[in-house]
């Protein structure tokens, strides 16, 4: 449901930039409504279009202005969060899917039950992101997967340890009722 | 995730730096969903009878509580144009 609002949102941001342009081109006067949009575009153009694009990301198919680090939303790295209710896995690859740094809660020293904090999550994102600035990366788009303890606090840690956060997704797997898990505890 | 449309469900954009306002934002809207509720229900198996059950309870809570709204809009509203003209 939500890819079909914001695929309508964007064909109505589509139609409305369309709108803004043409009326660009033309220059005439009409009615309130159009001048409205004409000075929304306007004010657009002027100030970042950040604001235009706040929820929604770039679409592949479409050309976008916005660049980050002289990048397209599309050659940022990506950096996957595997948020595990016993521990927190953090992987930095690029756009490609090449890995380039990979730290989790074990990795820091922490052992059992201590993996399973979001403290350690944010160690691990501290280091995850000490990591990527050496070998020269400054924005990236996040992934999470899974609900575990770490989810938000290895994000807090990129932005503590210096990387530059520009999306975060989504990724949980949820399943159409594909394998059956294990039973229920304490019965 | 799929080869095709990566990045284009369940993303939301950081404005400003404002990591903790879009991880929010993706949680409330991921909430709104359902999906988290899914993903926490699925964590474990969830008996056949259980599952009856508990759609049961859902529906008489939801019309329960939509109820309760609608009683509480009524007996709320004060102003209200004169019913009994003339009298």
């Amino acid at each position: 449901m939500f890819k079909l609002n914001s695929i309508l949102t964007h064909s109505v941001s589509n139609v409305c930039r369309q709108l803004a342009s043409s009326l660009s081109a033309n220059g005439s006067s009409l009615c309130l409504q159009r001048t409205l949009w004409s000075s929304a575009a306007r004010l657009q153009q002027t100030n970042s279009v950040k604001t235009d694009k706040d929820p929604l990301p770039p679409l592949p198919g479409q050309d976008s202005p916005l660049r980050w680090g002289g990048k397209k939303f599309d050659e940022l790295p990506i950096l996957y969060i595997k948020a595990t209710y016993n521990n927190t896995h953090i992987q930095l690859t690029d756009s490609v899917g090449q890995s380039l740094v990979r730290t989790s809660c074990g990795t820091e020293g922490f052992k059992n039950i201590k993996k399973s904090t979001p403290v350690a999550a944010q160690t691990a994102g501290i280091s995850a992101a000490a990591k990527a600035t050496a070998k020269g990366v400054t924005f990236v788009r996040v992934v999470v997967k899974g609900l575990g303890p770490g989810r938000l606090s290895a994000i807090k840690g990129l932005t503590m340890g210096g990387l530059e956060v520009v999306s975060i997704t989504d990724n949980t797997p949820v399943p159409h009722n594909g394998c059956r898990p294990r039973k229920a505890r304490r019965m | 995730m799929a080869r095709h449309l990566r990045f284009v469900a369940r993303t939301v954009m950081v404005e400003n730096g404002n990591v903790d306002g879009a991880y929010k934002t993706l949680n409330r809207l991921l909430t709104q969903e359902g999906i988290i509720d899914t993903v926490k229900r699925k964590r474990y198996f969830e008996k056949p009878c259980r599952e009856r059950q508990r759609k049961n309870f859902e529906s008489c809570r939801r019309i329960y509580h939509m109820e309760m709204a609608r009683k509480i809009a009524f007996i709320s509203k004060t102003n209200r144009d004169d019913p009994w003209v003339g009298c």
